[in-house]
């Protein structure tokens, strides 16, 4: 089903991380100001003021307790939603463990900037690669349209029945946080239709009062061990889940994502460059020219970190002669990028050929044309048989 | 036939439900959480909420090996996250036009330590909540360490009494006049020796957390990890508010009040020979805790007196 065309403005991704959360009706919403993210909270309020949103708002004293409210919020058996970024996640770190352990289906927006060292108030996936093992859902987008539809469909997973994690949607902040585009919002009616699924489902767990339930325990149990182990399968099942939320959006607003992953142009390919975030559509740009030129290569932007898209990975790079990963963050002790290192770990599952880290655009630096140029060449020379460097950091090797 | 009702003494008339904790439960024998607990739910009545923390109270409180000794539902949550996660409950709670008696039961470590910053930022935006703090001077449940509410010369795990230590050397932090600053409907202090005190103070948290945010401190002693016997805490509660060294009193909105007033207090020496973290005090030393005891008292009683000028 086709829906009607919604609105289109031209916002910033703040703004359409704001437009998509809006539009699902939240029950609370918590947020702190942290630069890039800080816009979110702003059009939220403005929202509410405005009589747009209705939903509690609290303005929080730190990110630690703007997680742990929302946590609550949603075992108690409501909608919630939340941004930060950076230290602000950082800050909130044990509260996003014990949301992850407790299967609270919040919501998060995250402008992916840099953590550690000197303060870097500048764009790159650190901090996000910094909450790999949380036990969330990380999504990362290119663009604000894919923000806003994003938000929308981390509702649907996170508080699918048989979901019931917190997902967080990452964008490049200032890239994409400040960076205004056309985006075309849906109507409300719409949003709520996409949604409506989920009332259809059993009613998850929810704390109130007069009912004998615990949220939490102490002590050395067996439970746990069980309790981590549905939680790994959840995840495992948030894969196709992803998939099909996303064809369906696709089928209702007519915009879809790939899911997991988006493949661009890889099917003859014969080299393949994997990307995420706003580096994803440079890359798109730099492989039409490439092919135009009569070079078979072709893209995959990585939509899903946790969980890792291992089977569709798999599947897209089979065959395929050589493969060069652009990551925007590190991965510390291993001195490569960090989704580099993750498809190295699927070289028996899709062939043992050369597999090539990029390590670009850290703290705010262009990942420009040229760079993604030289990519593709380096990847292209190494699929010939030539030797290559398995681990290149662009800028510092110009 | 009509049986006589027996008169029962008048703490019990407060009761409004029954006890809803099992016979036995796991606390430190002689621990005065135990009480706190029975009579917080049966003042305040089954349809309570509570909230907490990995603490003394936890096992008890927030299940132990899935199990627990209670039927109140309950939210454990980090030592962080307390007064936060109230708020996403109350705060959604009043999103559905549910009314719903919210608690957070956690120790002086979380709540004047690492747990203060979430719990001041709930007080500013007068979350209706009750915070109730247990105040054992430290960290009992990890061992006897110091915290910020132990007293000048406690001696704790961190702060040992050897060769050159001598206890604590800082003051506590008086956490309740540092939350009744924060102007919120009600603060109370509150001890076990003092029952039907506290159990007012409780009804009335209950009703003034439709105002906005309630703070109770409960002075808690900690028979092992103050080195009393076990069947004394109650005696250290009578002397510590004998001795102002823990005077009892409420605030609303910033408006002080003693709820009970010692004619003729007893010298602090009264309550800590009771108490064997401070056995090795001299009497300088002891000179700066009665010193202490009395100044905290003197702005408490400022406090109680104070008008506002009609010049302003």
């Amino acid at each position: 089903m086709k829906v009607r065309k919604g609105e289109i403005k031209v916002i910033t991704g703040n703004a359409a991380a704001a437009y998509g959360a809006m539009l699902c009706r939240p029950d609370v919403v918590a947020s702190y100001p942290v630069t890039p993210q800080t816009e979110v909270g702003e059009q939220l309020s403005r929202f509410h003021a405005d009589g747009i949103l209705d939903a509690e708002m609290v303005e929080v004293e730190g990110e630690s307790s703007s997680m742990n409210i929302t946590a609550a919020a949603t075992l108690a058996g409501g909608r919630a939603f939340t941004a930060t970024s950076s230290w602000g996640l950082m800050f909130m770190y044990d509260a996003m463990l014990q949301a992850a352990g407790f299967r609270a289906p919040v919501v998060m927006a995250n402008a992916n900037r840099e953590t550690p060292g000197i303060l870097a108030v500048s764009c790159g996936q650190q901090d996000m690669v910094s909450t790999r093992d949380s036990g969330w859902v990380l999504i990362v987008v290119e663009n604000c349209q894919e923000i806003l539809d994003s938000v929308i469909m981390a509702f649907r997973l996170a508080e699918d029945i048989e979901i019931q994690l917190p997902v967080m949607v990452n964008y490049d902040g200032f890239y994409l946080s400040y960076l205004a585009e056309a985006v075309e919002i849906p109507a409300r009616e719409d949003v709520d239709q996409f949604l409506a699924p989920l009332k259809l489902q059993p009613e998850r767990t929810k704390l109130v009062p007069e009912r004998p339930l615990g949220c939490g325990t102490h002590g050395i149990l067996v439970e746990f061990m069980e309790l981590r182990y549905k939680h790994c399968a959840a995840l495992e099942r948030a894969k196709r889940k992803l998939d099909e939320i996303d064809q369906e959006f696709g089928e209702f607003f007519g915009r879809s994502y790939g899911g997991q992953i988006e493949e661009y142009r890889t099917e003859d390919a014969e080299i393949v460059v994997l990307a995420s975030g706003s580096a994803a559509g440079t890359a798109r740009m730099v492989i039409d020219t490439k092919r135009a030129e009569g070079l078979k290569v072709g893209l995959i932007k990585l939509r899903v970190f946790r969980p890792f898209p291992r089977e569709r990975l798999t599947q897209a790079l089979k065959g395929k002669k050589a493969i060069g990963v652009i990551d925007r963050s590190v991965c510390f002790g291993w001195n490569c990028g960090p989704i580099y290192m993750e498809l190295r770990a699927l070289s028996p599952d899709i062939g043992f050929v050369p597999m090539m880290s990029f390590i670009d655009g850290l703290a705010n630096m262009d990942i420009s044309i040229p760079h993604i140029e030289r990519v593709i060449d380096e990847v292209y020379a190494a699929s010939q048989g030539k030797s290559y460097q398995e681990v290149t950091w662009i800028p510092l090797e110009e | 036939m009509t049986q006589k009702k027996k008169k029962l003494p008048r703490v019990f008339e407060y009761f409004r439900d029954e006890d809803q904790f099992a016979g036995g439960v796991a606390f430190c024998a002689g621990c005065p959480l135990e009480l706190t607990l029975r009579i917080l739910s049966k003042v305040l009545g089954r349809e309570t909420i509570i909230v907490g923390t990995p603490s003394c109270s936890a096992p008890v409180l927030y299940g132990q090996n899935i199990g627990t000794w209670h039927r109140l539902p309950y939210y454990s949550c980090l030592m962080t996250g307390v007064a936060s996660s109230a708020t996403g409950l109350v705060r959604y709670y009043r999103k559905i036009g549910k009314d719903v008696t919210v608690v957070c039961f956690t120790g002086d470590g979380c709540a004047a330590d690492v747990g203060f910053q979430p719990l001041s930022g709930a007080a500013e935006r007068n979350e209706n909540f009750i915070y109730i703090c247990y105040d054992n001077e430290g960290y009992m449940n990890t061992g006897i360490q110091r915290s910020s509410t132990t007293p000048f010369g406690a001696a704790t795990t961190t702060t040992p009494v050897g060769v050159v230590g001598r206890g604590k050397e800082m003051s506590a932090k008086n956490l309740p006049l540092i939350m009744a600053m924060h102007r919120v409907p009600y603060v109370a202090t509150a001890t076990l020796s003092h029952m039907e005190d506290f159990i007012k103070k409780l009804l009335k948290a209950k009703e003034k957390k439709n105002e906005g945010f309630v703070y109770i401190h409960v002075f808690s002693p900690c028979p092992v990890g103050w080195g009393i016997e076990s069947d004394s805490a109650i005696q250290v509660c009578r002397m510590a508010v004998r001795t102002n060294y823990f005077p009892l009193w409420e605030a609303e909105r910033g408006r002080f009040r003693l709820t009970h007033t010692v004619a003729t207090p007893k010298p602090v020496t009264e309550y800590t020979k009771l108490i064997r973290k401070f056995r090795h005090l001299t009497e300088e030393e002891l000179a700066r805790l009665q010193e202490e005891v009395n100044s905290n008292f003197a702005f408490l009683h400022h406090l109680a007196e104070f008008e506002t000028p009609k010049a302003c």
